[in-house]
């Protein structure tokens, strides 16, 4: 079952080295610090890193980000291959920098995929161990500004929103129930991740609820929700 | 003119360190030689720091923008009224000791030809002897080894100082001008200079009509390739302007084209009048090369 999850974004300028001289947006590598620490802190028997990829799949846990395939001249230090998908690659650096050493999954899933299929694979997702730590590596909209890569679609703001208030509130059905179609038109992502994570944490609610059987919302910890460059990016942590 | 009888030239080397006064530059650095003519008459916006309270504050200036060295210059490279080693030595030698009291660490050069002048410089704390003459007055040499100082060795076409080229010609320019540097670099090192502080400068316009100038440009990278640290002098010279048929004003972007390109070939000292400009493209260039992060990146990253 999961017992923690952190949710971080995955733009490439995460990857430090990425944005030559300058540490850009601190605040936000600082909270996505902080919560994968906090992750990592929970002793789970795995870290399940699951974020955007080509197809829906496990990729080998010890790959990491080839940053070369972001910034060519930066290839001098030897070039990792293969290069996990971007979203599972950010994921891999960010326990390396919390200094995590343990046992690691990586899981890619299809930006495309349905949220019936994304809430089912959360489910296998979360029995892959008898505890599962999660990391959930994804992007709201990149449609906030004028300024941002997929330019303004007023509808961005409802969306992620949407997304902050369900991970805020620990509703996972509000988080399954994003549309799909929606989120692709918006440039969102981070939307089958999340709907992942929303998968993974009602599996374990219906099949080990207590006695009772209702489903106990778990309030997340919302670290950081800000779209400084156009694109929402949600940092935060479901203690669960 | 600047051959040495007695000797052979200097081989190649592994490109190393360049140490002028207390700095040391690595074979990777980008090195601007700002400046600073203490003339009334140089071709470039004459007279701008003749006077010393706007010589100094320039120095303040140019140090600000990125400078590593100051050029002090007395005299014009063109022909005209004779400056004599006492006049160039009343106009240069009390402003580099100016410079050097609110400078401590800044590597200043004097434009010399003159050992005498040389010698004065050094005593009131130049650190660099750049003599464009091309080793026209050869004690200029003994003058870098007794104060450990620096040697700029030039390619002047043999003319002597302060003359234009007429009618000068090359089976190779480029030949001639490894030819002649590396005999001066030879020449310097036998006389005691540091090897770690000897420049190769194939001086532009000098004893070079404009083809052979481009041309020097254009293969410079077989100067750079001899391994010793290369200069360029291109400022706002003429070879620019008829290049671009333009006026003194309006060669700010050839001189940069052509500090650009020299920068990509491996030259790794620039004299600028204009030294942000040129450490904007030297910095440019640098990143292209990978030798410099940089400062920002977000585009497509976010």
């Amino acid at each position: 079952m999961i017992t923690g999850v952190a949710i971080v974004p995955s733009p490439p300028l995460l990857a430090r080295v990425l944005t030559g001289r300058s540490v850009v947006l601190p605040e936000l590598r600082e909270a996505c610090s902080v919560a994968v620490g906090r992750l990592v802190a929970t002793g789970a028997d795995v870290v399940a890193v699951v974020g955007a990829g080509p197809q829906t799949a496990a990729w080998d846990p010890e790959g990491r980000l080839d940053v070369a395939a972001w910034g060519p001249l930066l290839a001098a230090g030897g070039r990792s291959k293969p290069g996990l998908p971007l979203a599972l690659g950010i994921g891999a650096g960010l326990l390396d920098e919390a200094g995590y050493r343990g046992p690691r999954a990586a899981q890619a899933v299809d930006p495309g995929s349905s949220s019936a299929d994304c809430v089912a694979l959360g489910a296998w997702l979360a029995g892959i161990a008898p505890r599962v730590a999660l990391l959930v590596v994804g992007d709201g909209s990149a449609r906030c500004t004028p300024a941002a890569p997929g330019y303004f679609d007023e509808r961005a703001e409802a969306f992620n929103a949407s997304a902050r208030a369900s991970v805020r509130d620990g509703d996972m059905a509000a988080l399954a129930a994003l549309d799909a179609g929606l989120g692709a038109e918006l440039m969102a992502t981070g939307r089958a991740a999340w709907q992942v994570l929303a998968g993974a944490v009602l599996a374990g609610e219906t099949g080990f609820a207590g006695e009772g059987g209702l489903s106990r919302p778990t309030p997340g910890d919302v670290l950081y929700a800000d779209a400084p460059l156009g694109v929402f990016y949600l940092v935060a942590v479901l203690d669960l | 003119m600047g051959r040495d009888p007695a000797g052979g030239g200097a081989g190649t080397r592994e490109p190393g360190p360049l140490r002028l006064g207390t700095r040391e530059f690595g074979p990777r650095e980008r090195i601007i030689l700002a400046i600073v003519n203490r003339t009334p008459d140089s071709f470039y916006r004459p007279g701008v720091t003749w006077d010393e309270g706007a010589a100094l504050a320039r120095v303040d200036e140019v140090v600000a923008e990125g400078a590593d060295i100051l050029d002090v210059g007395g005299v014009p490279a063109k022909p005209g009224q004779e400056v004599t080693a006492q006049e160039e030595i009343r106009r240069v030698v009390p402003f580099i000791a100016a410079v050097r009291a609110a400078h401590p660490d800044l590597v200043i050069s004097v434009d010399t030809w003159r050992a005498d002048v040389g010698r004065a410089a050094c005593e009131a704390g130049a650190n660099l002897l750049n003599d464009t003459w091309g080793g026209w007055d050869p004690a200029l040499t003994d003058v870098a080894a007794e104060f450990g100082a620096g040697l700029v060795c030039s390619h002047a076409g043999g003319l002597p100082p302060r003359t234009r080229p007429f009618r000068l010609w090359y089976d190779d320019v480029v030949a001639d001008v490894l030819d002649t540097v590396l005999g001066l670099a030879g020449r310097a090192l036998r006389a005691g200079v540091d090897p770690a502080r000897i420049i190769i400068d194939p001086a532009h316009d000098f004893g070079k009509n404009s083809w052979h100038s481009l041309e020097v440009t254009r293969r410079l990278s077989e100067l750079t390739a001899t391994g010793w640290p290369v200069l360029l002098s291109a400022s706002h010279k003429d070879f620019v302007g008829e290049t671009l048929g333009a006026g003194i004003e309006e060669r700010l972007a050839g001189t940069l084209a052509t500090t650009a390109v020299a920068a990509w070939l491996g030259a790794r000292i620039f004299r600028a009048h204009n030294v942000a400009e040129t450490r904007q493209a030297l910095d440019m260039v640098a990143a292209i090369r990978g030798d410099l992060l940089p400062v920002r990146m977000v585009r497509g990253l976010a």
